[in-house]
């Protein structure tokens, strides 16, 4: 902890001392910046997102869905042309995000002076670096994926969270998808209601991953299920055989790993699925990628739980059942579950510029503009941004997985305490 | 137990021994051991199964740390892109399965042939680019400043892990050939499976044939000969160039043939598989005493148990588990190297 507050004070510093040289970008307190003091109506949305490793066909799908979002808005918000500009946050050698890749692709956007808005990270870790990086700059950032509670809510945070990703004091940051203390709940009950009575987790000790193992804890005693232990794995390890030996010597009828595909979760499921052939694994909307799905295997598939916020198109209004359609008409496959909030992350942004009036490109009207979005049609359904920055749908989807695809199984209603 | 070295002389008489360097020589693998039985009494049956899991991880570990320790032995570099040798080997076994359309379903000769041919395949090609790659980026280094092999090794890692990745940038599964996770016996509770057995009747044939080439065969007293001192055998008539050449192709044959067994063993492959793989098999190869055959080898099996011991999560009523498995891999690679700076079984490198 006290070597990533270093870290997160070294990238503030860092910032503060670009921002010093360009009264544009960084070092204010998000007070009114303007974005396009040398562009004219031009503003910049950048995005930042894994390109790199199994991420990329998920990443790529989002980057379409943003791409597409703006096509639809003919290139602009209110008066302002927007340019968008894609980065990659992840590395070859890593073969996912990657911590000096992320706070480049935030030091990038944040001394742009035409910078208005940042659409990343895909990860939650990720965003842990790079949202004091553009919280100093003043810059809105919103997440199309982000899901660790501690990005914006204290309850059931790490120590510390969320103020410590906000330098400046203030928020800066939204998501429009549904946080993990949602999720959380979500997956308990989908446990639930499959039979589950004892319970091994598993997580990557990831702030993502090992964020929604911790919140699974509680909620799945609380539903009379059994925790037998939450364990952090290598994501690096050869296979996890000795892993599974062990849980397989608990005794526990469901699995539940809080991970990514990136950290190894292909291996694990097939080792798990041969120590343990009858029991039910678990996963959460980081293995919720045809990356995942496609290579788990046939028999792995049988036994495979997944949630997800992406739910059955059929159950999406008619701007999300055309969003589906035009995806796969102008890029000739169907999107990857995460698509939808891609496209919806974007349109957001465009709206709070508009919102913004004559104030489009400046930085602290649209944040401003972003936090007052109030019941928005979105392709999503219609929701708010809350006083945190996130939005308040919170219907979760559980899937299963059938032919190496995410085929949606039903809605789960997810019951949480706060 | 005398632990043969690529540097080790056919004549030479084994030095005299003093009771204390019999007592640092032997401490650490007693203690190692001593933990062993010790975990043994505390949970017998767990012992045995995660020692089963990990003597048959280890011997990839082995197969792949004697291509460290081989070229160490010989040019004292760390050959650092050693790792993604092995996962080329891994890619190009996968390669050849997919194309021939050799699956679980297909018969069980045609299977047995396809693992032999392609394993003969998989140790080709990672031998062949093992030399190439001396041949292209350290030969021309050879008498430069040791941080410049070094340097370029890690170099020609990071770029052989993006030739990967272009190759196959999203983790691949591999046919269920031999029927990895099934069992082939039952011993004490413990569950031998296929893959355990495949690990064992691939590996040990081909780790008692190197150390047979190297130790008793021509070109292998010259590797020991360059090994000990290259101007010397240079003088002597032996062709020191050709013979690291021959020390990298036969480093790069085991790294393919361990790539094989690791795709058939975990039924997944990436890209970046090697640059684990290659750090835990550089640790086996330092533990086991860097330039020392033998040592490389028992070290690949003392890290595959005791990974697999951490792994299970109770060692001794200590609550490990995966997440500290590198920590206490690397904590035992620490004592022993503050106790025990030429490995457990001895360095064996070039003199001055």
């Amino acid at each position: 902890m006290a070597a990533s507050g270093c870290l997160l004070a070294a990238l503030s510093f860092g910032v503060a001392a670009c921002g010093s040289d360009d009264n544009d970008s960084g070092g204010s307190t998000g007070s009114s910046t303007s974005a396009s003091s040398s562009g004219g109506s031009n503003v910049t949305i950048y995005s930042s997102l894994p390109l790199q490793g199994d991420s990329r066909p998920q990443s790529v799908s989002v980057v379409n869905g943003e791409k597409l979002a703006l096509e639809k808005a003919g290139g602009k918000a209110g008066s302002y042309t927007i340019n968008y500009k894609s980065l990659d946050d992840a590395t070859a050698a890593a073969g996912k995000w990657d911590p000096g890749a992320t706070s480049g692709d935030a030091r990038k956007a944040a001394q742009d002076k035409s910078t208005i808005a940042y659409l990343g990270e895909f990860n939650s870790g990720a965003t842990a670096i790079s949202l004091p990086i553009l919280n100093e700059a003043g810059i809105l950032q919103v997440s199309p994926s982000n899901t660790a509670v501690g990005l914006t809510r204290s309850q059931g945070a790490d120590k510390g969270e969320p103020d410590k990703y906000y330098p400046s004091g203030k928020r800066t940051y939204g998501r429009v998808v549904p946080a993990d203390h949602i999720q959380a709940a979500a997956q308990v009950t989908y446990q639930k209601d499959n039979g589950c009575t004892k319970l091994f987790i598993l997580n990557d000790k990831e702030v993502y991953g090992k964020g929604i193992a911790d919140q699974v804890v509680p909620l799945a005693k609380a539903q009379g299920i059994t925790v037998l232990g939450n364990q952090g794995i290598d994501p690096k390890a050869a296979n996890y055989r000795a892993l599974a030996g062990t849980i397989k010597g608990s005794g526990a009828d469901c699995i539940f790993f809080g991970g990514i595909t990136q950290n190894n979760a292909v291996q694990l499921w097939k080792d798990l699925n041969a120590a343990l052939p009858s029991a039910k694994l678990f996963g959460p909307d980081g293995v919720a990628e045809s990356a995942f799905s496609s290579k788990i295997g046939s028999k792995a598939e049988k036994q495979t739980f997944i949630t997800n916020p992406t739910l059955d198109p059929k159950l999406y209004p008619q701007s999300g059942q055309d969003f589906f359609k035009e995806y796969k008409a102008k890029y000739g496959a169907d999107p990857e579950p995460y698509a939808i909030y891609g496209y919806e992350a974007m349109s957001v942004v465009l709206q709070a510029i508009q919102n913004a009036g004559d104030k489009g490109n400046d930085r602290q009207a649209v944040i401003d503009a972003f936090y007052k979005i109030k019941d928005r049609q979105s392709v999503l359904g219609t929701y708010s941004i809350d006083e945190n920055g996130d939005t308040t749908l919170s219907d979760y989807g559980g899937n299963k997985i059938e032919g190496g695809k995410l085929v949606f199984d039903k809605v789960i209603k997810a019951k949480t305490t706060s | 137990m005398e632990a043969a070295s690529i540097t080790e002389t056919a004549s030479a008489p084994p030095p005299a021994r003093k009771v204390g360097d019999v007592l640092n020589a032997y401490a650490l693998p007693l203690l190692l051991f001593g933990a062993l039985v010790a975990q043994f009494i505390y949970d017998p049956t767990g012992t045995l199964e995660n020692t089963k899991t990990g003597l048959s991880n280890g011997m990839v570990w082995a197969l792949i740390a004697l291509g460290y320790t081989l070229v160490y032995g010989i040019v004292e570099l760390i050959n650092f892109a050693h790792g993604e040798v092995f996962m080329i080997g891994a890619f190009v076994s996968l390669s050849l399965w997919q194309t021939f359309g050799v699956t679980d379903s297909t018969s069980l000769a045609l299977i047995i042939v396809s693992i032999v041919v392609f394993l003969a395949c998989a140790m080709t090609a990672s031998a062949t680019l093992n030399v190439l790659i001396e041949r292209a980026a350290y030969r021309p280094l050879r008498n430069a400043p040791k941080l410049a092999p070094l340097i370029t090794a890690i170099g020609m890692s990071f770029i052989l892990q993006n030739v990967g990745l272009l190759w196959r940038p999203t983790p691949d599964q591999v046919p269920d050939l031999i029927g990895s996770h099934a069992v082939y016996f039952t011993i004490f509770k413990v569950d031998v499976l296929h893959s355990d057995v495949f690990a064992v009747i691939i590996t040990v044939p081909l780790l008692m044939g190197l150390l047979w080439f190297v130790g008793s065969t021509k070109h292998g007293k010259a590797m020991r000969a360059t090994a000990q001192d290259p101007d010397a055998a240079r003088l002597m008539g032996i062709n020191v160039d050709r013979t690291i050449s021959l020390t990298f192709l036969l480093g790069g044959m085991m790294a393919g043939a361990a790539g094989l067994i690791y795709s058939l063993y975990n039924l997944t492959v990436r890209f970046n598989m090697g640059f684990t793989a290659g750090l835990i098999a550089f640790t086996a190869a330092v533990m086991g005493g860097i330039g020392n055959l033998k040592g490389a080898v028992i070290g690949g099996l003392i890290i595959g148990v005791i990974q697999a011991i951490s792994d299970g999560g109770n060692f001794l009523g200590l609550q490990l588990g995966e997440a500290w498995t590198p920590a206490v891999v690397f904590g035992i690679l620490i004592l022993v190297m503050v106790f025990r700076p030429q490995g457990l079984f001895g360095e064996e490198t070039r003199e001055g």
